[in-house]
């Protein structure tokens, strides 16, 4: 059988398709993706070590394959590579830290604070729900950035209030799932942080890259809801009895929204200002986050201690994925895997573009399967040397200040690509965790049928980003050029 | 209906089914507790660092103190997962399976997985661990944070810390459908038990020599001794330390199941 196979692959492209065809079939059978990864590595240790000997082994009259050099003491190297990615990290530093803030911030009550008074403020507008649900997106989305933890919160929050208020429920959880996602966009979001450090490319860059693209995505949503208000009114009623907007709700609003929109000033404004690093950054909002619970009252040891915990198992599985990623890399590398996915993707087209959108397509097929930590982490690196060798520098503006502008690019794409993913139905991550704290009524047909314009409103954006790179590169170029 | 606050409410991870943890997951719960401390004090010491160096007192060791932080935090996180159940997987199917498959496939997933890639994980550091001490490893910035040997035996001691937690998670799993006792603990982490009776096989091996050996040999010399050569197969080789380790971890195996009264009775 192996000498019929020789005749199409080397044993190298083999092991690698059996390699992936195995991770996947563990992932299916609920394997965590970690356990997965490094089952599947040790097992092609194993294989590599006993059979692969290109000197001794029979295999080579039938199928070609080059060496792999897997041995015991070969696998040494791993230690350096296990301190420098996972312990010596500065740039990850960042992510506890973030974890830290929005877990923080969940608990700080601001959220409830600003759906409270916001409801009042747009209580007479049409659509004033579905607006107050977007805008507390788009402000918490800088505090998240796990996807799950901000439509879980969104949900909760205002989808009572928008059932109570007779909203069609496909608009109404619509509105939630895609103003939830737009946290792993919108900076400072963890999956940035993952990012530049995959990529190699400066978490500045992307910080200031991504908050463009964010802030099309949610004009876009908003026109959308202003739209759809004005044509189809049935579907978003105005309350019978509003309080009138007066100066009291003014300042009510004032005072919940202010201290959430410091928070991100801190943050993106230290970065901005060069006075702090981004993953210094991180440790200010973290900081800032403590302080607005201390402020609202919420804050005391049981809050510290259990946010501090969750923040620890976060981030312990995020590294085991890391630990497990790493080792898998290196195994595959060994196998010549790395080659063959590059001359593999290359091979599909030949305009870069065209490869592009072809990378762009597989990580939204496996957005429906993996979650952003296990896609950047596993899938970006193998990227990496393709988007490199595409040659089209001289497209993407840098102006003269951004570092690697084409690939801080790529990257804002994948992140707007993920984005899509996870809310198209009929698998996206963020439609399941919007029915997990769905009132009864609430079907997961309403969920699908309500995410659909906003999926197409994902891919005009996309298209936007691909169309316009300037629109990624612009303003890293500003905050650092002077 | 609960409030709004309550249903956010983060729970404190190590308090979910607890009454289901056995001693050793109290320990990890307990180590992670303490080391999970560790993101506030992060966030002072970045804060201090930020404050300090733009009224110009720059403190480089700050610098290395947070990544020293983070790298030391997350190591005891991964343990921690491991113990909290919090790996990440794909629960499309899993979801639905029946509890004991899904006991199966835990026992597995950690057992045969993941503990033998941490016990190679723990043998490939102790190198570079000890090399580190060796060396009085320092700081990259001449006023960091000097001893970096200590964040790297830290790292190796981790190594330990994670495979306790995979170890006594795993009892907890195997205690569902059996008592654990120590062979079926066994059978059901063999590949780590195996590279773990490798490991024992091959150092303890590596110490007689040691004590056997002349005067002025390095362990390059010992380790090329003739009780670490190879036996051949027609195509391939093993080292007997291998073979050794592949006879010796079933039979002992078999002889803790032989000894094991209470399989007898029924129990």
């Amino acid at each position: 059988m192996l000498s019929f196979i020789g005749q199409f692959l080397t044993l190298n492209e083999l092991a690698v398709i059996v390699m992936f065809l195995t991770f996947i079939w563990m992932l299916f059978r609920g394997i965590p993706v970690a356990m997965a990864l490094v089952g599947v590595s040790l097992v092609f240790v194993v294989i590599a070590e006993v059979f692969l000997d290109p000197y001794r082994s029979y295999f080579r009259d039938i199928i070609e394959f080059d060496r792999t050099g897997i041995d015991y003491q070969r696998l040494g190297a791993l230690s350096g590579r296990i301190f420098g990615s996972t312990v010596k990290n500065p740039v990850l530093v960042a992510l506890p830290m973030f974890i830290f803030m929005g877990l923080m911030l969940d608990q700080s009550g601001v959220a409830q604070r600003m759906m409270r008074s916001m409801q009042k403020l747009f209580g007479s507008l049409r659509g004033g729900l579905s607006l107050t649900v977007l805008l507390i997106g788009i402000i918490l989305a800088a505090s998240t950035g796990v996807i799950g933890a901000s439509v879980t919160l969104l949900g909760v929050m205002a989808l009572p209030a928008m059932m109570a208020q007779n909203y069609s429920k496909p608009i109404a959880t619509g509105t939630i799932a895609s103003a939830g996602t737009l946290g792993i966009l919108i900076p400072p979001s963890i999956m940035l942080v993952i990012m530049s450090d995959q990529l190699a490319i400066s978490l500045g860059d992307l910080f200031m890259g991504a908050l463009f693209p964010g802030l099309i995505l949610g004009a876009l949503y908003i026109t959308f809801i202003v739209i759809y208000g004005l044509v189809k009114p049935d579907a978003m009623p105005v309350p019978e009895k509003t309080e009138e907007v007066g100066w009291p709700v003014i300042k009510e609003v004032l005072l919940a929204v202010i201290p959430p929109m410091i928070l991100i000033l801190l943050v993106l404004g230290s970065i901005f200002a060069g006075i702090a690093t981004p993953t210094e950054a991180s440790g200010l909002g973290a900081l800032g986050a403590t302080m607005l619970a201390l402020f609202n009252g919420r804050l005391n040891m049981k809050v510290l201690r259990e946010v501090s915990r969750s923040t620890l198992n976060t981030s312990g599985y995020i590294v085991g994925i890391f630990l497990a990623a790493n080792f898998f890399a290196f195994i595959l590398r060994r196998y010549g895997g790395d080659e063959i996915i590059e001359g593999l993707v290359l091979s599909v087209f030949d305009d870069p573009y065209a490869i592009i959108l072809f990378i762009l397509f597989i990580v939204f097929l496996l957005g429906f399967l993996l979650d952003w930590i296990e896609i950047t982490i596993i899938i970006m690196p193998l990227m990496l040397p393709i988007i490199q060798g595409l040659g089209i520098e001289a497209d993407i503006p840098d102006y003269g200040q951004v570092a690697a502008p084409v690939i801080t690019w790529f990257a804002i794409l994948v992140a707007v690509t993920l984005q899509t993913s996870f809310l198209t139905p009929p698998v996206g991550f963020a439609l399941f965790y919007l029915k997990g704290v769905c009132p009864p009524g609430v079907t997961i047909g309403d969920i699908y049928k309500g995410v659909i314009p906003f999926v197409l409103l994902q891919i005009l954006g996309l298209f936007i980003v691909f169309e316009f790179p300037w629109l990624v590169t612009w303003l890293p170029s500003v905050a650092y050029g002077n | 209906m609960k409030a709004p606050e309550e249903l956010v409410a983060v729970s404190d991870p190590g308090e979910v089914g607890r009454e289901e943890h056995n001693r050793g997951d109290r320990f990890v719960v307990f180590m992670s507790n303490i080391a999970a401390w560790l993101f506030p004090i992060l966030m002072l010491a970045i804060t201090a660092q930020v404050i300090l160096r733009n009224s110009g007192m720059n403190q480089a060791w700050l610098d290395d103190l947070q990544w020293w932080l983070y790298g030391a935090a997350v190591l005891i996180g991964v343990g921690y997962a491991v113990t909290t159940d919090s790996h990440v997987r794909v629960d499309i199917l899993y979801d639905s399976f029946p509890r004991e498959k899904q006991t199966r496939i835990n026992i597995f997933a950690i057992g045969w997985l993941f503990l033998p890639f941490i016990i190679l994980s723990w043998d490939v550091t102790y190198d570079y661990a000890v090399s580190s001490v060796r060396a009085d490893e320092g700081s990259d910035s001449p006023n960091g944070l000097h001893n970096l040997w200590i964040l790297k035996v830290f790292m190796n001691a981790a190594f330990i810390f994670i495979g306790i937690a995979c170890w006594f998670a795993v009892k907890r799993y195997v205690t569902r459908q059996h008592p654990p006792k120590l062979w079926r603990m066994m059978w059901n982490t063999f590949p780590a038990t195996f590279l773990l009776v490798n490991l024992a096989i091959y150092y303890g091996l590596y110490g007689v020599m040691t004590v056997l050996a002349e005067d002025g040999a390095t362990s390059r010399d010992i380790s090329r001794g003739p009780a670490f050569g190879e036996l051949e197969f027609g195509n391939y080789e093993i080292t007997y330390t291998v073979i050794a380790a592949l006879v010796i971890t079933p039979v002992l195996i078999l002889v803790l199941r032989a000894m094991d009264s209470s399989r007898k009775t029924g129990a």
